[in-house]
């Protein structure tokens, strides 16, 4: 086996990328937490930093907290997430799903946690509803619902959140599978369907999305955003203090934040371990489960509350954001009005014209790192195609190692430690830099959601149009891409929502030079008008939204003659 | 005769400081024109952003300057950044030209040289300012301004209530554990630390406490525990009688706005005497909110903009730092149903058109008298934060 695949280009470029930005970062990091820091006069390296970190009042009830909220809530998602494919694969609920997932995607976190706290707070949605006629409830009841202290409603809140993301990942890595025959040999081998789903399908469909569970749990284990809205307040989860030392007017205290932010990436690490060894000695010990040869289910009884909890999360999503809508056109609005008493039109005039300016920036930098993430998606894809035909070395076997990595590493552990690489290299403040910063997230999703659909394309379209004459070149561009356009727009899709909702590295990168609609948002929520609150989180709802819209209209304008590209 | 050539003299050399003083800005002033500022101010208030808005619009108009309001949700993120430069040696071209700036990120700031100045004595507007009677003008949390920061507004502790709930609301701080034990769960204070929160148990400790004098001292360890003994037997009463029984704190004060909004909470504070007012205009409170003070006083402090070290638009930055202490800009800043921001400006010196601007100002419908407000309590030496944040993280969060 000589020579190599052609496009290695691809891999190479986005492993170095990603290798030295998250290194760079990392160390940027780890010195401040060895109490290096010279810039305030922190030079003598040491553990102190460590001691004084283990030792800050309430830091083992903080860790407790991330702990318990971030692995039910990832364990959580993930069981549902496999029993609701069990129960419902091909169903009506399941169709549904499919339709409207693009929307419930596109919600930022931050706008769902402020949806959903509003709906489920004593003084929320949900008791206004029934008070206080049946209640008698004329003021709020004084009961902990929201930000509990063990972190319960935070556990929920990411539950909903990542529930549709994994559904999402679930149904591309499905096409890899042959579901359909596979149900069919079962069922005439006398199994019931979710037994063939929970021996067979699901031990095939899981190394799919083991790195989009490991993402699940990274996420939830250092969100910030909801965790503030929604998590403790004293002490609150890990990510949260770590934000509240990052911005102590003390200066010593980010030598303490650095070493919370390393101290959570361990977590993460930890977590991730742990479960790659679960799912190790599960292929042991459920061995002879999967092959005792029994066809009965046990789990039957479950499947009207995996139905519950499916609509149920779907009836939340969608809640959440009628609540914002409702918000956003509010004058006045007290407890226990069901609506409001007084409506207006004026924050949406205001909010509409203070954020065009931010709209187009958003929109410029979400499509250009989309685009580019898109070209190096699709070359490291087709180097990747190219190497297994002509079995040399794939580069992009490697990317797995890399290009997730930014997913897994909590955003505030690195991206400190870059913005410092970045103002001495006086690449802070570009546009382009701002960009790049973004690809970083962007990528990886993009990956995620076109890898599975890209690799199983039926090769043999492309090797007939070669047999025909036809350069590499114009087949990719003329018979491979159009045809796989709808996977292509929609991880386009994903890609510019992620890039949508970048806070942090928009503001460390981009020096305040830019303002997107997300710094918007953050920062009016820093205040305290709802109404102001709702119109932006909408406005920024609304751009993925268009773009998810696109991504399906688009292939079924252009293809409205083609039976075999309606899908 | 003697005199008068004493006078004479005395005429002579004020007229040429004066001379050199318009020169020196006139230089200022031409060096700013074209000049593009980033002023980095929090942005969680559309009346403020609004404000910001005209007054950059003013300064783009009068003085060629082009201001963009950077919005920040923590200056203290800002302060990083200056600090990251700083470390990164970048000693021109900073991200930041002017700040939104006060107390421990001042302190911050000055203690590791990221600040410019001093500048603030250059700005003509400058003696406006009511630095005799206004004290924390020139002590910023009780570190020394020494012109490194130009005033922009005044805070005060004031306490805001629904007339709806409560009939009579209390007058110091034993009123308000009364108020409490009759209405459980409907007072609260937010998360330490924070600045809000800790302004809050600091009002307490100054009411309670045996010896406020040593509050103006830095902390003596070791008669932090005596000194602050009532303090804590107080907050042991209050929590259990208070919102969520002292188990959940708001994160903010902003969050405090929400729930008197929603009939969470019956009594909330705030840093402004007339954000009730602000609120009830723009609809995001009811009318039924009314403020108040605590009989011996609460505590208050002012808020300035300062210049980063490493600005390289600082004559720009000084000409809108100058725009914002003009007795037009400040009127406006004071106005209710604008911001209401109290002015820093001693408006016994105005004569005219500028006085006339103040006497314009309407009164907020919630916003007390400055005779009822008085003058406010001093900050307790800084030392008191960290100590009493790190005692009441001890204590309760855990």
């Amino acid at each position: 086996m000589s020579g190599q695949a052609k496009g290695r280009i691809f891999p190479v470029v986005v492993i170095s990328l990603f290798c030295v930005v998250i290194l760079a970062g990392l160390f940027g990091t780890l010195l401040p937490s060895m109490n290096y820091l010279p810039v305030i006069g922190h030079t003598h390296v040491s553990l102190s930093v460590w001691f004084d970190f283990f030792s800050y009042p309430g830091i083992q009830t903080a860790i407790r907290v991330t702990l318990f909220s971030g692995l039910t809530a990832s364990f959580g998602v993930v069981c549902l997430g496999f029993l609701f494919i069990t129960f419902s694969y091909g169903n009506a609920l399941w169709k549904f799903f499919e339709k409207i997932l693009s929307p419930v995607l596109s919600i930022p976190h931050a706008a769902f946690a402020i949806g959903f706290g509003f709906l489920i707070a004593p003084s929320g949605w949900l008791i206004r509803m029934v008070s206080p006629k049946m209640t008698g409830f004329t003021v709020p009841p004084d009961w902990i619902i929201l930000n509990d202290p063990l972190g319960i409603s935070l556990s929920i809140a990411l539950m909903i959140k990542e529930f549709p993301f994994l559904i999402m990942v679930t149904m591309g890595a499905l096409g890899q599978l042959d579901i359909k025959k596979t149900l069919l040999v079962g069922r005439a081998l006398g199994y019931t369907k979710e037994q063939i789903w929970l021996k067979i399908l699901i031990p095939r469909l899981y190394p799919h999305l083991r790195l989009s569970i490991f993402a699940v749990i990274a996420y939830s284990l250092s969100v910030a955003d909801m965790a503030i809205i929604l998590g403790p307040s004293s002490p609150p989860s890990l990510s949260v203090l770590i934000l509240k030392w990052f911005n102590d007017p003390v200066m010593s205290f980010k030598l303490l934040a650095a070493a919370g932010s390393l101290f959570l990436f361990f977590m993460v690490v930890l977590s991730i371990l742990c479960v790659y060894l679960i799912e190790r000695s599960a292929r042991v010990f459920l061995r002879p489960w999967t092959t005792s040869g029994k066809r009965r289910s046990f789990l039957s009884p479950l499947k009207p509350i995996i139905f519950f909890m499916g609509s149920g999360i779907l009836f939340f999503t969608a809640v959440s954001s009628v609540i914002l809508v409702i918000w956003s056109l509010t004058w006045q609005w007290r407890f226990p009005d069901f609506l409001p008493t007084a409506w207006t039109l004026k924050l949406w005039t205001k909010g509409l014209m203070s954020s065009f300016d931010p709209v187009m920036t958003t929109l410029l930098t979400g499509v250009a790192s989309a685009f580019i993430g898109l070209i190096l998606t699709v070359g490291c894809l087709e180097h990747e195609v190219a190497a297994g035909k002509t079995r040399t070395r794939n580069y992009t076997g490697y990317i797995h190692y890399f290009l997730y990595l930014p997913l897994l590493v909590p955003q505030i552990t690195f991206m400190a430690g870059i913005q410092l690489l970045l103002v001495i290299t006086k690449m802070d403040g570009y546009w382009i830099t701002l960009m790049v910063s973004h690809l970083l997230f962007v990528l990886p999703y993009m990956f995620i959601a076109l890898s599975a659909t890209y690799l199983a394309f039926d090769g043999r379209m492309t090797d007939q149009a070669m047999v025909l004459k036809r350069s590499y070149t114009s087949v990719l561009f003329r018979i491979k891409l159009p045809m796989l356009i709808k996977p292509i727009l929609f991880s386009f899709a994903i890609g510019f929502s992620v890039s949508v909702a970048q806070y942090i590295p928009t503001m460390l990168v981009g020096a305040g030079r830019f303002s997107t609609i997300t710094t918007e948002v953050v920062s009016i929520a820093s205040g305290s008008d709802r109404r102001a609150i709702a119109v932006y989180a909408l406005i920024q709802q609304f751009l993925p939204m268009m773009m998810y819209a696109l991504a399906i209209i688009i292939p079924k304008s252009l293809y409205y003659n083609r039976k075999g590209m309606q899908v | 005769m003697k005199s008068f050539f004493l006078i004479l003299f005395g005429l002579t050399i004020l007229s040429s400081f004066s001379q050199a003083f318009a020169q020196d800005w006139g230089e200022i002033e031409a060096a700013a024109e074209g000049q593009t500022i980033y002023f980095n101010a929090w942005g969680g208030s559309q009346p403020i952003n609004e404000y910001i808005q005209w007054a950059a619009k003013e300064v783009q108009n009068k003085y060629n300057v082009r201001v963009i309001h950077v919005k920040a949700t923590d200056i203290s993120d800002v302060v990083s950044r200056i600090l990251v430069e700083k470390a990164a040696d970048k000693k021109t071209n900073g991200s930041v030209d002017l700040m939104w700036i006060n107390g421990e990120n001042f302190k911050a700031m000055k203690e590791n040289k990221l600040l410019y100045g001093p500048f603030s004595q250059k700005l003509p507007n400058y003696h406006l300012v009511d630095i005799e009677n206004k004290k924390t003008l020139l002590s910023d949390f009780t570190t020394p301004v020494d012109n490194m920061e130009s005033p922009w507004g005044m805070a005060q502790l004031v306490f805001s209530y629904d007339t709806n709930q409560v009939t009579k609301h209390p007058k110091n701080m034993l009123d308000l554990l009364a108020f409490a034990r009759e209405n459980p769960g409907r007072f609260t204070y937010p998360s330490i630390p924070g600045f809000h929160g800790t302004t809050f148990i600091k009002q307490v400790l100054y009411e309670l406490t045996h010896d406020p004098d040593v509050l103006n001292q830095p902390v003596i360890p070791s008669d932090f525990e005596k000194n602050t003994q009532p303090l804590w037997t107080f907050l042991e009463a209050l929590h259990p009688l208070m919102w969520r029984k002292g188990k959940v704190f708001p994160t903010s004060a902003s969050q405090m706005v929400s729930l008197l909004n929603d009939n969470e909470i019956f009594i909330s504070f705030s840093f402004n005497p007339n954000s009730v007012s602000n609120a009830i205009k723009n609809g995001e409170l009811p009318n039924t909110i009314r403020t108040y003070i605590h009989t011996n006083g609460t505590i208050g402090n002012a808020h300035f903009v300062g210049i980063p070290f490493n600005s390289s638009a600082r004559q720009g930055a000084m000409v809108f730092a100058n725009f914002l202490l003009s007795p037009e800009a400040q009127a406006r800043k004071a106005d209710p149903t604008i911001w209401g921001d109290p002015t820093v400006l001693d408006t016994q010196k105005l004569v005219g058109q500028d006085k006339a601007l103040f006497d314009a100002v309407p009164k907020g419908i919630a916003t007390l008298t400055p005779k009822e407000l008085g003058q406010g309590l001093p900050e307790p030496h800084v030392s008191w934060v960290k100590a009493l944040e790190k005692k009441w993280l001890e204590t309760y969060s855990k």
